[in-house]
């Protein structure tokens, strides 16, 4: 694990009119790390996202994807690069079936697949998920549970070497929840690099390598899980919010 | 007199459904109406009559000139004049689309008049009953169902007609998944005005026509998209074919003039009674 970050993120800013959304954003991502991303809603969380993948240019700083500066690149390059990504809002082509979404990411992803090898990349990938049964259904017929495991699906046939996760356990059960840390657990050990952005705390900190706190667009600490969880500027930034506060000292 | 005439509606239809289902691939995709399609219809005319009486060509060949030269022409108005609007309020892509219409009428207008034209080319008739289809009609019809074969096939087993379908769907996760939406669009836009010239270029060689004749046939795509359901091909190529019918029917009722008020007010009913098509609108 001791070749060159994966993803450097070296300074970045970025502003929304009068709102500071990012303020000098700087980390490495090592090569099969699980980073997780934590802070309190409106904290930049996936305006991070939206600038590593290509959505908006950051105003300031680079970015570096294998060891190439992919800053304001256009997402379908980036995507081709190897990153992946789910929505927190999921965003499926409702209209197409769950197989077809699926193929349509391994086709026009990082590897660009012909038809015929997305077909069997897709069943591959429904199986590792499980909604092979589902393959043949418009992906509008999903519900929430199943959509998130059809955008994680649609991300992983592209054979991304980078997968961004936004809040693919918000919404599920408690069952559910336990289930997809497991499959996200699976995809790191296929050697896919992991940025995850979460609320639910106790899986976040349970499967996360590392933990990067975000607070109004400040970076405010970064560390193992456990030091973060202990950080006094973390629990004050959570304080705003004392049940977060709560359960982020009570899971650990 | 009505079976072989309304045979010979049917037949005009085909080409109908396919000018529409240009118009309706290019809402379906984009969400942009094309008001630059009737004056591509009849430049797509325009390109058969020039090939066959200024080259010499075969009209059937000069076809393919026109497919290809229709698919630029969409690729380069899109680029130009839609790009750059493409995600503003309907209302700019309608002025920008129309202005593209402007611009091509004005141009052809200076170089061929408005006098009419005619492509002066015969392959004789088909005798059914007591009248007889020409075969200009039978061979327009058929290339019709070919090409709506070939869209199909394109946008359902091809990588470019999954990404179609992709970006038609939803803009913002295809762009995610690594497709370069804005190609996408263009193509599309492309496939939309070469479906308009081909079917100009097949009504050219039965219907005399002017380079302002596209206008008629852009009202009669929109009734069809209507009749079919806006951004649905295949409901474009039924709706063309029941106002083929119509077209066929009514004059063994009445004066031919009538044609177009009753299109039009079948167009209403429709809006009224069941706004989203026969078929349902998109794919």
């Amino acid at each position: 694990m001791s070749q060159a970050p994966i993803l450097q993120v070296q300074d970045v800013s970025k502003r929304f009119g009068g709102l500071q959304a990012l303020a000098h954003i700087t980390f490495d991502l090592p090569q099969g790390e699980i980073l997780g991303l934590i802070g309190p809603n409106g904290a930049g969380k996936t305006t991070l996202f939206n600038c590593i993948n290509g959505i908006y240019p950051p105003e300031e700083g680079r970015l570096v994807f294998q060891g190439q500066d992919i800053t304001g690149l256009k997402p379908y390059h980036i995507a081709r690069r190897g990153v992946a990504r789910t929505h927190q809002i999921v965003q499926p082509l409702e209209e197409l079936s769950v197989l077809e979404n699926v193929m349509v990411g391994s086709c026009f992803g990082h590897e660009q697949r012909s038809l015929g090898e997305s077909e069997g990349i897709a069943d591959e990938v429904l199986g590792f998920v499980g909604l092979v049964e589902r393959r043949e259904q418009p992906a509008a017929s999903l519900n929430v549970a199943q959509k998130k495991r059809l955008e994680l699906a649609r991300a992983l046939a592209a054979r991304p070497f980078l997968l961004l996760l936004d809040e693919v356990l918000a919404g599920l059960n408690p069952t559910e929840i336990a289930e997809m840390v497991e499959v996200v657990r699976q995809i790191r050990d296929r050697g896919v690099t992991i940025l995850i952005i979460e609320h639910v705390m106790h899986a976040l900190m349970n499967v996360s390598d590392r933990v990067i706190v975000l607070d109004y667009g400040e970076q405010i600490a970064e560390g193992t899980p456990g030091e973060v969880a202990n950080d006094p500027k973390v629990i004050e930034a959570y304080l705003g919010d004392p049940k977060l506060a709560e359960r982020l000292m009570g899971e650990e | 007199m009505l079976v072989p005439s309304l045979m010979d509606g049917l037949l005009l239809g085909f080409v109908y459904g396919i000018a529409a289902m240009g118009l309706s691939l290019i809402w379906g995709v984009m969400d942009v109406i094309n008001l630059a399609h009737g004056p591509i219809i009849a430049l797509g005319m325009f390109g058969i009559y020039l090939g066959f009486t200024g080259l010499g060509l075969n009209p059937y060949l000069m076809l393919i000139l026109v497919i290809g030269g229709g698919l630029l022409l969409g690729v380069l108005i899109y680029w130009v004049a839609v790009h750059r609007v493409i995600n503003a309020p309907h209302l700019s892509t309608l002025l920008a689309t129309f202005a593209v219409n402007m611009i091509i009428i004005g141009i052809a207008t200076a170089i061929f008049t408005t006098s009419p034209r005619n492509v002066d080319f015969n392959l004789g008739g088909f005798p059914v009953g007591p009248i007889t289809l020409p075969w200009t009609r039978i061979l327009a019809a058929l290339a019709s169902v070919l090409v709506t074969a070939l869209l199909y096939l394109f946008l359902y087993q091809t990588r470019p007609g999954k990404a179609i379908r992709a970006v038609s769907d939803n803009r913002a996760a295809a762009e995610l998944m690594g497709i370069p939406t804005s190609w996408i669009l263009a193509l599309a836009f492309g496939l939309g005005t070469m479906l308009a010239a081909i079917s100009g270029g097949l009504i050219s060689t039965f219907f005399p026509f002017t380079i302002l004749a596209g206008s008629s046939y852009e009202l009669k795509s929109f009734v069809i998209c209507v009749l079919g359901g806006l951004g649905n091909p295949l409901g474009a190529l039924i709706g063309g074919l029941l106002l083929g019918a119509l077209e066929g029917i009514i004059p063994a009722f009445m004066e031919t003039s009538w044609v177009p008020v009753l299109e039009f007010v079948l167009f209403v009913l429709i809006l009224l009674v069941r706004p989203q098509g026969l078929l349902g609108s998109k794919t």
